[in-house]
């Protein structure tokens, strides 16, 4: 994994200009440009306000707000995994005709998305205030929630863009996959709504239920994340990039051959 | 071991390269047994078929020299390169690079339609391993070199294909390698940019940098390059100087066409789809009349390489007879580089009185009484042939002849313009204006 992290530094000039690439060229030629970055969020929270602040009534205080929290991160989180499935198979033109570095590609649609994620926290804190939510102390914990995230992020592209070279069905498992997961992820409902039973279980055993309650303790109920599932979820995204790293740089020479 | 390292820019050792089957013929297997293959990294040996591409190749590449890869079609050429390269790993042997390696097998790699020229140099400069300060550094004189223009901060969607070529071809040469590969894409643009690539390269080499290059332009390799490999059925047939090399080549393909040989992919041949053995021109079958020498000498009898279109121009040709042979001919056939014929006679053709036999010793002389040709270079083949057509001896592509006039197209006859006033407007009977052509 140190291999592979060290290997990313030495191309961060490449993984740098691949991101700014991809940044540019996903609004490219769009009247609103950049905007869309904070538009589609926006516009994704709406609805889900509508359909459960204004049909379907959940007991919780400015719930946009609350929404958005939660939205962001697995924006980034979704896009990652969702990008990062297809990220060796879309490339064949890199790959098979320059010599490439090939974990350079998953990890520029991570680091993509962490920057679209990044950027749209301005908007989140002015969409508290908004509501009367003054973003406390407990930012200081963001960092941490967000590496981890990262960690967990960057070794499902890995793995999944791994398999996808050969195995081309998966891009579109995980497609379906992600909207199952959104759904039982806390995102739109706080994680006391899950039933005592099995509330510990469906929490702990998905990293983007911690992401998001952590998220939620930092910016709308104003405590530190709890320490136990993150630390847990980050000794998890290590041992996981390890074993993706692994697996990547063992089929790494063949993906020339094969995508 | 390690001097003779610094001394070769690559050193390639009994490399040997495979290919699944599964793979080229892109079926993708069940989720269960890729999984399983996967993750435990191992190859199920038994069940997949290979396709060999490489069995064995041994190839030292030395410092500074221009190497030319020839071969045919799925002979293994590009499979070499992209190891080279370091896009495939092999399967067995070793590979040592020394130098920074830079690769033209694909032009434009990472260009992004939506983007401007100049946003694309910066990422395909990145991709080929420059930094940005580099890049940064060079922007103009690619910039330049490209000619683009103002369009350099066009997007690249809307560039012609020529232009698209000439910006990839323009960041690919200023990344500044110590050896570079490139697969046959000299043919790059128009003319005008054309010479200029080739320019480029030459300039290269001036440099001491390392070329290997892959085309199926057998007159670029012998031109152009110091050595020549040649593959054949994934193995270096056979290494040495071009003109050898080549002639060797195409004595090799003819062979095979008149043989027959079906054409399967070579890669899938069980030997591999290796050409005909030919005969090295060994002297038990010397032929009967030989042509030693052909030299193009101009008006004053002096060898010649550049003319003008109104100059004369002769086309010695020296024999020697090894016995006596009752009916020889002989042949001159003109073509452009491109290998369009212009122009070809023999002495049969035209029932030229040759001596029976033949002295043992001669030379034949065909005089062209001006050249007539327009401005580019021609290659002149000469052989000699019985009156059946069986050749005795053949001078290929070694006589090389430059015409610098004004024109084009190919021919170009005796000519003057004259202007002529319509008869009604006669007002001085002279006419308004006469140019000949000098």
């Amino acid at each position: 994994m140190f291999r592979n992290l060290r290997e990313l530094y030495q191309y961060r000039g490449l993984l740098l200009s691949l991101t700014q690439r991809e940044l540019k060229a996903r609004y490219r030629g769009s009247v609103l440009g950049f905007l869309w970055t904070f538009l589609n969020p926006t516009l994704q929270m709406v609805v889900y306000t509508l359909l459960f602040s204004v049909y379907m009534r959940q007991q919780i205080e400015a719930y946009a707000y609350f929404l958005f929290i939660g939205l962001l991160p697995w924006i980034w989180f979704a896009s990652s995994v969702g990008g990062g499935a297809s990220a060796i198979s879309d490339r064949r033109d890199l790959l098979t005709k320059v010599r490439f570095p090939a974990q350079v590609l998953p990890a520029s649609v991570v680091v993509t998305n962490l920057c679209n994620f990044l950027l749209s926290l301005p908007l989140l804190i002015l969409f508290g205030l908004f509501f009367g939510w003054k973003p406390s102390w407990h930012v200081v914990a963001l960092p941490l929630v967000i590496v981890t995230q990262l960690g967990v992020t960057l070794a499902l592209a890995y793995l999944l863009s791994a398999i996808n070279v050969t195995f081309r069905d998966l891009q579109q498992i995980i497609n379906n996959l992600l909207t199952m997961w959104f759904f039982v992820t806390p995102i739109f409902y706080r994680a006391t709504t899950i039933p005592e039973d099995f509330r510990l279980a469906m929490v702990l055993a998905n990293p983007m239920a911690v992401m998001a309650t952590s998220y939620q303790s930092i910016f709308y109920d104003h405590q530190l994340p709890a320490a136990g599932p993150l630390a847990l979820w980050a000794g998890i995204a290590f041992v996981l990039l390890t074993v993706a790293s692994i697996i990547f740089e063992r089929r790494r020479e063949e993906f020339a051959e094969v995508v | 071991m390690s001097q003779t390292g610094n001394m070769d820019a690559i050193v390639i050792r009994n490399v040997v390269k495979h290919f699944r089957k599964s793979t080229i013929r892109r079926e993708y297997t069940t989720f269960k047994s890729e999984l399983v293959r996967w993750l435990t990294g191992k190859r199920d040996r038994g069940g997949t078929r290979f396709i060999e591409a490489l069995r064995g190749i041994d190839l030292v590449i030395p410092r500074g020299k221009t190497v030319g890869i020839i071969g045919r079609n799925g002979s293994g050429k590009s499979t070499l390169l992209k190891l080279m390269t370091g896009i495939y790993s092999p399967t067995s042997g070793s590979i040592d690079i020394n130098g920074r390696i830079s690769a033209l097998l694909d032009l434009g790699a990472g260009f992004h339609p939506d983007f401007s020229g100049r946003e694309n140099i910066l990422i395909n400069g990145i991709i080929l391993g420059m930094s940005r300060v580099e890049i940064r550094a060079r922007m103009d004189d690619i910039i330049a070199f490209s000619e683009l223009g103002d369009f350099i901060d066009e997007p690249v969607r809307t560039y012609s294909s020529g232009m698209y070529m000439r910006l990839a071809f323009s960041v690919a040469t200023h990344v500044d390698p110590d050896i570079l590969i490139i697969d046959e894409i000299l043919a790059v643009g128009d003319e005008h940019f054309g010479k200029k690539s080739l320019g480029k390269m030459t300039e290269f080499k001036k440099a001491g940098k390392t070329i290997v290059l892959v085309t199926h332009d057998l007159s670029t390799i012998e031109r152009w390059c110091d050595l020549a490999a040649w593959i054949d059925a994934g193995r270096i047939r056979r290494m040495g100087a071009p003109g050898e090399v080549v002639d060797e080549y195409r004595r090799a393909v003819a062979l095979a066409e008149e043989q027959a040989q079906v054409m399967v992919p070579a890669a899938l041949a069980a030997d591999g789809g290796a050409l005909p053995q030919v005969q090295a021109a060994p002297p038990a079958t010397r032929p009967e009349v030989e042509i030693s020498e052909v030299r193009l000498l101009g008006s004053s009898g002096a060898p010649v390489s550049t003319l003008g279109a109104q100059d004369p121009l002769e086309v010695a040709i020296h024999f020697t007879a090894r016995m006596p042979v009752e009916e020889v001919g002989f042949s001159v056939v003109l073509h452009t580089k491109d290998g369009v014929r212009v122009y070809g006679t023999s002495t049969f053709r035209e029932q030229v009185p040759l001596p029976t036999p033949l002295p043992p010793a001669g030379v034949v002389r065909l005089r062209l009484e001006r050249v007539g040709l327009s401005p580019g270079h021609y290659t002149l083949d000469v052989s000699a042939h019985s009156a059946e057509g069986r050749e005795y001896s053949a001078f290929r592509d070694r006589c090389r002849l430059s015409v610098e006039a004004s024109g084009e197209g190919q021919a170009l006859p005796p000519h003057r313009w004259t202007v002529e006033p319509a008869p009604e407007a006669l007002v001085s009977s002279a006419p308004l204006a006469q140019a000949v052509t000098p």
